[in-house]
């Protein structure tokens, strides 16, 4: 059942692409996108149990690699492929000292790296500065220059990617290491799961997701700035994984649909004619805040969870009501 | 020399505004065990009234009051949302405390834009030891000293205080002996409020505000408090006006390029060595 509804979501985003218009193509590529980052938002905070507000700046790390070194010549596709290393590799450097902090210290260091990665790309000359970075090339797949529909597959594939290595790990025996130690770390490291190793690795793995889907987003784009990952944005794909459901595999997912979704119509709403000029701002603004303090506060485990939840009870229900069907 | 007493005083008064912004997290943390991520939006939201009431023909001392009491209420209703729910988690409550900065944001934009206020502080230049700067530091130096001596003293010479203070060193024991601890948590979310509130309404006239400038707020108010453990108010004044002098020092002599990544390796060193002399932390009962 699950893997026919995996089949179907899959063949639907596939047959998707050339048929969205054109401005919503764009929104459909950057959901992609996001979802890939907040693939690794999740596993971070659902199986290590900490909450990053810098994912954002690995988002701009794999992109600013990526868009460096095709500005410089390196074929694209190379340079795609170099943009997980290096922000996995910045992950390793950061985390080796940072991942000894626990809670409210690492979000505030993540956060904290995010403003000084910013604060140097908007005064690095050889980054484009604040300008930004201009004229990066197209992304070339096999000879062939990636028109729009092309970045939806390029991020389709990426997305796919990610889920499966969320997959992987999450069934691994690492995975139900890291899930013990959530839970209780002092218990789970007198079991022998070695916490601080597993910590760093999933650390490094979602910054290697939020990198690769920088990459793409370098490419798609064709223009960085340091403007373009602010901390709003890191908050976005915390928001995006509270929601769908932290620890789960649909969960990011669901949770960026939802979430892209819902400010892209009201988006479209606050652009009408006659509505103010920060309506669109505002209202994006409010949606991101409520969503997340309802979520939190009344579905504390995510949509996903919430959902197969109320399925499972209404199968209960039915097997009460019909104690013949399900035998004694 | 005369340029380093400038920068001295000048880092003072800015550091005075992350004193302020860190004590009201310290204040709200102590007693709840929760750190409010939305403690820069209440610095925003007084200056932002400020500078409308301002506009709007009141007096010097009604419109920065009027600021601070709009800090305290907004610290209150971000209270009633973190913490008013029975069984939320400190962790919870951070991504609530989150949620409502972003509120936050919506807020602001809708009532006053997004472009930058301020508003005109103590004009003219004060002259200290052959060195000049704006008078409206000294002002906010003189404003803040008073308050940490009447946070000092209301912590432990009033009953309401020294309730906050039961909560903080041990909650259980509060509640044995008839302390009302969610009632004290909205208290200490009000305080957290005015005092962030307080720190935006001092330091517009010399800095200019706009509606994302929470984020700086809150992370040097954290690197301020942080050097106390989040405990210990008077700590966090120091952690504060040692920030704000390094800023400026660093601004001053390193021709104004690095003072934020100054400030926030100077925060990230201090939580490492911090977090290596005592280990992990220890895990919340959940």
């Amino acid at each position: 059942m699950t893997r026919w509804a995996l089949l179907a979501a899959g063949v639907a985003t596939l047959a998707l692409p050339p048929i969205l218009p054109e401005r919503y193509l764009a929104t459909f590529v950057l959901l992609l996108l996001a979802a890939t980052v907040t693939v690794g938002v999740s596993l971070l905070m659902g199986y290590a149990g900490q909450v990053s507000l810098g994912q954002a700046s690995f988002y701009a790390i794999g992109a600013y690699a990526a868009g460096l070194l095709s500005v410089h010549g390196v074929p694209s596709l190379i340079a795609l492929a170099v943009a997980p290393v290096v922000a996995a590799v910045a992950a390793v450097l950061l985390g080796a000292p940072l991942l000894r902090l626990r809670g409210h210290h690492l979000a505030f260091a993540t956060l904290a790296v995010q403003l000084i990665l910013l604060s140097v790309l908007a005064q690095a000359d050889w980054a484009g500065g604040a300008i930004g970075l201009q004229g990066i090339p197209r992304l070339t797949v096999l000879g062939v220059e990636l028109r729009d529909v092309g970045y939806a597959y390029a991020a389709w594939v990426v997305l796919a990617v990610a889920l499966l290595i969320s997959r992987n790990v999450i069934e691994s025996r690492a995975g139900r290491g890291l899930r013990a130690a959530a839970t209780s770390e002092t218990a789970a490291a007198a079991s022998g799961v070695a916490i601080g190793r597993y910590r760093l690795a999933v650390f490094t793995l979602s910054a290697a997701m939020a990198g690769l889907a920088g990459g793409v987003y370098a490419f798609y784009l064709g223009y960085l700035s340091p403007g373009s990952f602010p901390v709003l944005l890191s908050i976005e794909f915390v928001v995006m994984a509270v929601v769908g459901g932290l620890g789960t595999i649909a969960g990011p997912v669901v949770g960026a649909a939802v979430i892209t979704v819902l400010v892209q119509v009201l988006n479209t709403l606050g652009t009408q004619p006659g509505m103010p000029d920060y309506a669109p701002s505002v209202l994006s603004y409010a949606v991101y805040a409520l969503v997340l303090i309802v979520c939190v506060l009344y579905l504390p485990r995510g949509l996903v969870p919430a959902l197969d939840r109320l399925r499972a009870t209404r199968i209960t229900v039915a097997e009460r009501a019909d104690p013949a069907r399900t035998g004694p | 020399m005369s340029d380093l007493i400038g920068y001295l005083l000048t880092g003072l008064g800015i550091g005075a505004g992350f004193a302020l912004v860190g004590s009201g997290l310290v204040a709200i943390y102590r007693v709840t065990r929760v750190v409010n991520f939305a403690q820069g939006g209440f610095a925003v939201l007084a200056a932002m009234l400020t500078s409308s009431l301002l506009g709007a023909g009141l007096p010097h001392g009604v419109a920065e009051l009027g600021g601070v009491a709009l800090g305290a209420l907004a610290g209150l209703i971000v209270g009633v949302v973190a913490i008013g729910r029975p069984g939320t988690s400190p962790g919870t409550s951070l991504i609530v405390t989150l949620g409502m900065g972003v509120l936050a944001y919506a807020i602001e934009v809708l009532i006053w834009g997004d472009q930058p206020r301020s508003y005109p502080g103590v004009t003219g230049v004060a002259e200290v030891a052959g060195a000049r700067f704006p008078a409206h530091y000294l002002l906010i130096l003189a404003v803040t000293a008073p308050v940490f001596l009447l946070m000092a003293w209301f912590f432990t010479r009033t009953d309401l205080g020294k309730a906050l203070s039961a909560c903080a060193s041990n909650r259980y024991a509060a509640q044995v002996v008839g302390i009302d601890i969610r009632r004290m948590g909205l208290l200490a979310f009000a305080i957290g409020g005015a005092l962030g509130g307080l720190a935006g309404v001092l330091t517009t006239p010399v800095q200019q505000v706009t509606f994302d400038s929470d984020v700086t707020l809150i992370v040097n108010g954290f690197a301020a408090a942080v050097l106390g453990g989040l405990t210990r108010p008077v700590v966090a004044l120091a952690g504060g006006l040692l920030l704000g002098v390094t800023q400026t020092l660093a601004a001053g002599y390193g021709g104004g390029a690095y003072q934020v990544e100054v400030a926030l390796v100077l925060m990230l060193t201090v939580m490492i060595v911090q977090a290596a002399r005592t280990g992990p932390v220890p895990e919340t009962a959940r």
